[in-house]
């Protein structure tokens, strides 16, 4: 849908592998440095080692220790979500007299698969309920709400992968709508031992640092953190101007109706939701695509595919060589990126590719590259058959 | 905000499946639960629970085609070919149609089906299979593939105030005009995990929900699917969704003081005490919990207890019906102000649901 007043986004934060906050993220993209390295916060025993994007503790803000009582997704989402709001320029104070809605995309932060409390349970022990309480307490949405307190409405979308966009999409309907004044919105996702395993069983799970687009990619690495971003109605952004980073000026979502886990060999949902997003504005007004860019075969197929028949020659990259696969949290961290890149109007390399693949009709760019132009679309695939599009504008801030 | 009608209603429980199914559950009074049974400390524990049985669903679709599709699954294809058939629209282009599923806590039989196969064989015996089904949104593919739903889809997973939350999006797609139709549905499942949660957390529930119990736990797990073709029509037989509010119960949100109630009271004394605070004296209060039971997601059939009340102009004769607390009073005929449903959470959250006829 084209959003017809333009949702502004004020505020973005952004907690990952590649940077404790957008701004240390953002150096380490352009930069190419990256950092995967075997799981510390778990172990498996699968043969081969299978690189991960870890966030260090030391990049959580000193007021969020680890705590027993919240999962680590939720913690992400608290620490994204303090960065987001004083870029905005809000305080917790002054939120108390808004409606403030909080849409959180995630997969792990909304499973209640605590592995220690069910390997007790299955061999006919009597488990402690700690791990569901904390669980319970840590839906991202409603944790990020008590801890900030916000009151106006929540919603946790889990659609696998496209979680992260969805969520900002549907914060900027709630916001069209007058639902809310101002609304928190991206993806947060925690590395978890039982994701690890189940892509790893799915055979989609490289066992070397990602390469996307690359000719030789092997899968994916998986990764953690948090990206949120601050919407705020046309009413409020009145009140305070020039805070305007970007405004949100498209949202597409569609549907494959074809596999559980793999995209539709023509991408005729991704097709119909850039289509969505796009609405009137013309594909040379584009300055650059953020694309899912997995570094799975399929994925990064089908995506070259529909970029390179509805999006020709516009330069695009994947972050996921800096990030890892954050899961329900990518969609938030790449829209914070695509917010800022369309800022500095210029991309990072897309990081892994070192051979473009001839099979595939549009390659990513492998050197930073200037992207003047308005515009900038960050899309993300999902299990599913979920496909999300944003389409970001410039704002005055930029 | 325009209202939503209320095209096809699909229901599965533990009273059977369809509408019928639950009116006459309604009229003759719950089915006892089922036990449920799993070891804890070397006994055997034996929990009541309302569950489902899905074999309606070979009614629509073929054994072999879902023949790995898991239970949870199996609930949200047949609420969702139920409403599209009790809609009469089952030859609509699904091109503009979009899909909501809300869900307290997915498929969790498959999540720790899956943790089974890493625990008996080994992380490199995890099943690849087990995982896509596990994951949320693994029922809304599945829907969506049976049904070629190629519009947007969402999952929606808000604990307590999924079916509220999840509700706000719907109306906002369609009221926005970004499709014609939403399938909306509510759907959670029961399994020994949660029967020992419930336990742990509770007690012995007495094996029967009594909704206006207010000093004791008697919630009984359920567990179920909802499902409702809505769209933009302003007439409905089934009536219209005029409001939906979520959030922490304040200025900004305020309570809905108009019409009847359905409120979500399933046994948790703490959130019941919530509901007594809100009331008004000499207000009208149904509460149907005991007949399907205790789940995040069951406010999506007093959803559809509601919409059969519009249908049919009157709250339905129930049995069994338990003592109130003083003052409120069961509603009869549906007056103008309509009925909202309503679902407080331990934290004090409110997801209101008002509807009105279509």
């Amino acid at each position: 849908m084209t959003l017809g007043r333009s949702v502004a986004v004020t505020g973005a934060g952004c907690l990952c592998a590649a940077g404790a906050n957008l701004q240390a993220s953002l150096k380490a993209l352009f930069s190419g440095i990256r950092i995967p390295a075997p799981p510390s916060l778990f172990r498996t025993s699968h043969s081969l080692s299978h690189p991960v994007f870890e966030v260090p503790e030391s990049f959580f803000p000193q007021e969020l220790p680890a705590e027993n009582d919240a999962l680590r997704t939720a913690r992400l989402a608290i620490a994204a979500a303090g960065e987001a709001f004083a870029d905005a320029g809000w305080r917790s104070a002054d939120l108390a007299s808004l409606r403030v809605g909080v849409v959180i995309g995630t997969t792990v932060g909304s499973a209640m698969n605590n592995e220690g409390f069910y390997r007790e349970f299955r061999c006919g022990g009597d488990p402690d309920m700690a791990p569901i309480r904390r669980f319970l307490r840590s839906n991202p949405a409603a944790a990020v709400a008590r801890h900030f307190g916000l009151n106006g409405p929540l919603q946790t979308v889990v659609n696998a992968c496209s979680s992260g966009s969805d969520a900002i999409g549907i914060a900027a309907q709630w916001l069209e709508d007058g639902i809310c004044d101002l609304a928190l919105a991206g993806g947060a996702d925690e590395l978890c031992r039982t994701t690890c395993n189940g892509f790893i069983s799915l055979m989609i799970s490289a066992n070397e640092a990602v390469r996307p687009f690359d000719r030789c990619r092997r899968g994916l690495n998986l990764g953690e953190g948090a990206g949120l971003l601050v919407l705020e109605s046309p009413s409020l952004e009145q009140l305070r101007p020039g805070r305007v980073r970007a405004r949100l000026a498209g949202y597409g979502a569609a549907c494959d109706a074809y596999h559980l886990t793999a995209p539709h060999p023509q991408g005729t949902g991704l097709k119909r939701a850039l289509a969505e997003a796009l609405g009137c504005v013309e594909p040379e007004a584009i300055a650059f695509v953020n694309a899912h860019g997995t570094g799975t075969p399929d994925n990064d197929r089908v995506e070259s595919i529909v970029l390179a028949e509805m999006l020709p020659g516009i330069p695009f990259h994947s972050t996921k060589g800096f990030t890892g696969h954050t899961l329900g949290a990518a969609g938030g961290i790449e829209a914070a990126f695509t917010v800022a890149c369309l800022g500095m109007g210029k991309i990072p390399a897309s990081i892994g590719c070192d051979e473009t693949d001839p099979e595939l009709p549009a390659a990513p760019v492998r050197h930073v590259t200037a992207t003047p132009g308005r515009f900038a679309v960050s899309q993300s695939l999902a299990f599913g058959g979920n496909n999300a599009v944003l389409l970001f504008e410039k704002g005055e801030r930029s | 905000m325009k209202a939503a009608g209320i095209r096809g209603v699909g229901l599965v429980g533990s009273f059977g499946c369809g509408t019928g199914a639950l009116e006459n559950s309604l009229r003759k009074g719950p089915k006892p639960p089922e036990d449920l049974v799993f070891f804890v400390s070397g006994r055997e524990r034996r929990i009541p629970v309302h569950a489902v049985d899905t074999s309606p669903l070979d009614n629509f679709v073929s054994k072999r085609e879902i023949r790995r599709i898991d239970h949870f699954s199996r609930m949200a294809l047949l609420g969702a070919f139920l409403a599209l058939e009790d809609s009469g629209l089952t030859d609509a282009s699904r091109d503009s149609l979009g899909l909501i599923i809300a869900t307290g806590y997915g498929a969790i039989r498959t999540t720790f089906a899956f943790l089974d196969s890493v625990l008996v064989d080994g992380d490199s015996f995890a099943s690849p299979t087990l995982f896509s089904n596990s994951v949320h949104n693994a029922a809304a593919a599945h829907v969506a593939i049976q049904l070629k739903i190629t519009g947007p889809s969402l999952t929606v997973s808000q604990f307590e105030m999924s079916v509220s939350s999840a509700l706000l999006t719907a109306l906002r797609w369609l009221d926005q005009g970004r499709v014609e139709r939403v399938l909306f549905g509510g759907v959670d499942e029961v399994c020994s995990v949660i029967g020992y949660c419930h336990e742990r957390f509770f007690g012995d529930s007495g094996g029967r929900i009594q909704p206006f119990a207010a000093n004791r736990h008697t919630a009984v797990a359920g567990e179920g699917a909802a499902f409702f073709l809505l769209d933009r029509q302003e007439e409905s037989r089934y009536g219209l969704i005029t409001e939906v509010r979520q959030g922490r119960i304040t200025k900004a949100v305020p309570f809905p003081e108009k019409g009847s109630y359905i409120i979500n009271a399933d046994g948790h004394p703490g959130c019941f005490s919530l509901y007594r605070q809100l009331f008004r004296p000499e207000a009208e209060v149904a509460a149907f919990a005991n007949h399907y039971g205790s789940f995040p997601s069951g406010q999506s059939f007093d959803l559809a207890i509601a919409a059969l009340a519009l249908r049919n102009g009157i709250f339905p004769s129930i049995s069994g019906q338990e003592e109130m607390p003083k003052g409120w009073r069961y509603p009869g005929v549906v007056g103008k102000k309509g009925i909202t449903c309503l679902k407080c959470d331990g934290e004090g959250y409110l997801g209101a649901i008002g509807l009105k006829g279509g």
